[in-house]
């Protein structure tokens, strides 16, 4: 059967699509013109005559803050929190948020409300920085891994994932002669990649953008690498005590793009790829009648 | 799958041991008769980004016998972190670069967090003799707190530098046949002038924001408020004659200079997007394609400008400091600079007095002073025999200056490790034009004058005061715009606004300032 579209339709979907279009220019316009600022010389930026396309196209900008000293070094640590982090995250959230998806469980109310207690009331930057330091975490990578493991709003957005489960298909499971520990790797887990896939990425997303854990954590040489792009796009433009010096000391534009750039890409890069798990109807016929 | 979960997570079991690296440096205590060790915290600013083999780091370690760690914090973040090590104790370094005792440092010292290092004198003989030479005994004296002590090494400078200032474009001056300024008077009629010539443009722009603009022009006016005030209360000022604070935010002065200003801005003067912080990029790119004409900004700066802009014979140039009702006087600057501070930890490491001494050795000695400005005879410079400076031809020829080819390649004249500042020793680094501007300025007597003294608070003082100043601050802050913009009326809001100051407490804070001097 053919459908043929109304004059309402057509201007319905016209409208949609002008509104997406603006949203994708939103998003994609600053993200070029930064590109371009990046890739162009700053003569032509100070000139003003770079808007989408760069001009006089080179790339020392690059060139340069590949040869700060620190980098690379920034960046092998980033990369670091940021897989291991992720791993040891879903991991613990896993084996956490299944059995707080079963509310027949005994404790799992008390310990449900502490989860959301822990959502609202943190103990401030003091207390932690001195647990942390009496856990003799401090100057270790741990200090970036383990206290950040279990996020209560991730691990809840878990829980219901979870819960949404049919429980015939655990019934089936059992009666097949599954234990809990199988049914959560053979079963739940496979059919979980959508939940996964988004807990995993904001996930990554937190450990790839923390910078002030690895600030008041670490020792100069475990610094994450947005702690670099903070102080090239920052430390120029402070206020207080140091203000005098700073003001004093400007970085060119063009660095600044390409410290953005490449200390965005990657992490924008991985969307695409886990795209596929969001749209991906999970749950459809697997269970029958 | 669960193979592949199992053996996921082994491998990530596997990995972590490789994390746990790191705690061995609590292990940095000094073995006896070898080199001393010890760490130290560097504020890295993205422009001038640390390497740890400049040639002056190297020869400061050797020259003292020091295994030193850098901890290189960036500057953005550097002062969360400092406060984190001292207020808790934990992690703190054993060397602390960059700080004063001002704002929470005070406290932080009167409570035992920072070594008084004026207890140990003894061990800083190179520091003491840098003072002496320098005459700065007095100016120390401005640093002790109300325990009579003091807690840091402070930098040490001989005479201010007039590094920044109005900053106009030279060839218009020429062009339009105009004198250079002298006073806020003339700055007017030049702007004015600019504006006839292209009515499109904002003559006066300012760099990285308002502030800049305060703290260089107020105290022509008698005045010192806002974010960088001179006195850091915001609000307050010092009368230089009277040897007392007033509350400037309210006084005539200020009245002043808040119409001088908000005139500019009426008739299209000043750049209006002064209120956001200008960026680097967007001040150079306003002053080198003719959209502005005249700054207030560093002399260090001015160059790229020039090197980037395509106008026919653009010129900038820097003049002394502009007369207004008060005199000509630039930003206050003290003889003393954010220096080297000891945390507590330190002191109880057994071979203490050791690091106080070599710290004292690496940036204080006679040639370790002059190091951290030339760098090191026959790599960086000679001397001929009356002692005057020739450098090598790749920092003569380099098209970034002496004085930066010197910083980037070297880290001579980085403002964190360099702690002696001779005038005429700095201005053998920079352009004839610039010395002679600094000449010119000096010659003008008090342009520079000296920072207000810091009360010397206890801590239910300084609980009080503080009280007082962040809604003072904020008040004056958002009146101060809404006078420069005309969203309020000088003339008839004048009233309220000293009403609302004063119900706010401004006396009040004014008296817990002189009560405390």
């Amino acid at each position: 059967m053919k459908i043929y579209a109304t004059r309402s339709s057509r201007i319905l979907d016209a409208a949609i699509n002008i509104v997406m279009i603006l949203t994708i220019l939103t998003c994609l316009v600053p993200f070029i013109y930064i590109l371009a600022l990046s890739l162009s010389s700053p003569r032509a930026i100070v000139n003003n005559e770079v808007f989408l396309l760069p001009k006089d196209i080179n790339v020392e900008s690059y060139k340069q803050i590949f040869t700060y000293p620190n980098f690379f070094t920034a960046y092998g640590n980033t990369l670091q929190y940021t897989i291991f982090g992720t791993a040891i995250s879903l991991f613990l959230m896993v084996l956490f948020a299944y059995p707080l998806s079963k509310s027949w469980l005994i404790g799992n109310r008390p310990l449900m409300k502490l989860v959301v207690f822990s959502m609202f009331f943190t103990g401030g930057l003091i207390p932690n920085y001195l647990l942390i330091s009496y856990l003799h975490l401090t100057n270790t990578r741990w200090a970036m891994l383990i206290p950040f493991a279990i996020n209560p709003f991730n691990l809840i957005l878990l829980i219901n994932f979870f819960r949404s489960m049919p429980v015939e298909l655990e019934d089936a499971a059992l009666i097949d002669g599954l234990d809990y520990f199988g049914i959560l790797t053979k079963i739940i887990l496979p059919l979980s990649s959508a939940g996964l896939a988004t807990v995993g990425l904001y996930t990554a997303v937190f450990f790839w953008n923390d910078w002030f854990n690895g600030l008041i954590y670490l020792k100069s040489s475990q610094f994450p690498v947005m702690l670099f792009l903070r102080n090239i796009v920052n430390g120029t433009s402070m206020v207080g005590d140091a203000a005098g010096a700073a003001d004093k000391s400007t970085i060119g534009i063009s660095i600044k793009g390409a410290v953005i750039i490449v200390t965005t890409l990657p992490i924008i890069a991985i969307y695409p790829f886990l795209q596929k798990y969001f749209v991906k109807g999970v749950m459809i016929g697997s269970i029958k009648g | 799958m669960k193979k592949a979960f199992v053996m996921g997570m082994l491998l990530t079991a596997c990995m972590l041991p490789a994390f746990a690296n790191g705690t061995s440096e609590s292990a940095s205590q000094n073995t006896a008769g070898s080199k001393i060790k010890f760490s130290m915290y560097y504020s890295d600013n993205a422009t001038l980004p640390f390497k740890s083999d400049w040639l002056t780091v190297k020869t400061a370690d050797e020259s003292a016998n020091a295994d030193v760690t850098w901890e290189i914090i960036p500057i953005a973040d550097y002062q969360t972190k400092v406060s984190l090590a001292l207020n808790t104790g934990t992690n703190a370094p054993d060397v602390i670069l960059y700080q004063t005792t001002k704002g929470e440092n005070s406290n932080l010292a009167l409570n035992g967090a920072i070594v008084p290092i004026s207890d140990y004198s003894d061990w800083t003989p190179n520091f003491n003799a840098r003072v002496k030479e320098m005459g700065l005994t007095d100016e120390i004296d401005k640093i002790r707190l109300k325990d009579g002590k003091f807690y840091y090494l402070p930098s040490l400078y001989d005479v201010p530098f007039y590094d920044g200032g109005p900053i106009i474009r030279e060839d218009l001056l020429e062009k339009y046949g105009l004198d250079a300024p002298k006073t806020f008077d003339d700055l007017y009629h030049v702007l004015k002038v600019f504006k006839e010539h292209s009515p499109d443009s904002y003559p006066l722009t300012i760099l990285a924001g308002p502030r800049v603009l305060y703290r260089m022009t107020m105290p022509s006016f008698g005045i010192s408020l806002g974010k960088n005030s001179a006195s850091g209360t915001n609000t307050l000022s010092w009368n230089y004659e009277e040897k007392k604070y007033f509350p400037g935010a309210i006084s005539d002065k200020y009245k002043a200079y808040i119409t001088y200003f908000h005139k500019l801005y009426a008739e299209g003067l000043l750049d209006p997007e002064m209120a956001d912080p200008i960026d680097g990029d967007k001040w150079s790119q306003k002053l080198a394609t003719g959209k502005a004409m005249a700054t207030y900004a560093y002399y260090d700066q001015i160059g790229g400008v020039e090197g980037a802009s395509t106008i026919d014979g653009f010129k900038l140039q820097m003049y002394p400091a502009l007369a207004g009702p008060a005199g000509a006087h630039h930003q206050p600057k003290s003889k003393t600079g954010a220096g080297i501070m000891f945390p507590y930890k330190t002191s109880k490491r057994k071979d203490f007095e050791q690091i106080v001494r070599t710290v004292d050795k690496m940036f204080y000695s006679a040639d370790n002073a002059k190091m951290w400005c030339l760098g090191v005879k026959g790599i960086t410079y000679d001397e001929d025999a009356n002692g005057n400076v020739q450098f090598v031809d790749a920092a003569k020829n380099s098209p970034e200056g002496i004085y930066k080819y010197l910083q980037t390649t070297y880290g001579c004249g980085s403002d964190v490790t360099q702690q002696v500042w001779i005038n005429k020793r700095e201005m053998t680094k920079y352009d004839a034009n610039y010395a002679q501007i600094n000449k010119e300025v000096e010659d003008m007597g008090d342009v520079i004058q000296s920072i207000p003294p810091t009360p010397k608070f206890d801590d239910a003082a300084s609980e009080e005061a503080g009280l007082y100043q962040t809604p003072l601050s904020d008040a004056w802050e958002r009146w101060n715009d809404a006078f420069l913009t005309g969203a309020k009326s000088i003339d008839k809001d004048w009233n309220t606004y000293v009403a609302e100051m004063k119900s706010l407490g401004i006396e009040k804070f004014c008296d817990i300032y002189n009560k405390n001097l």
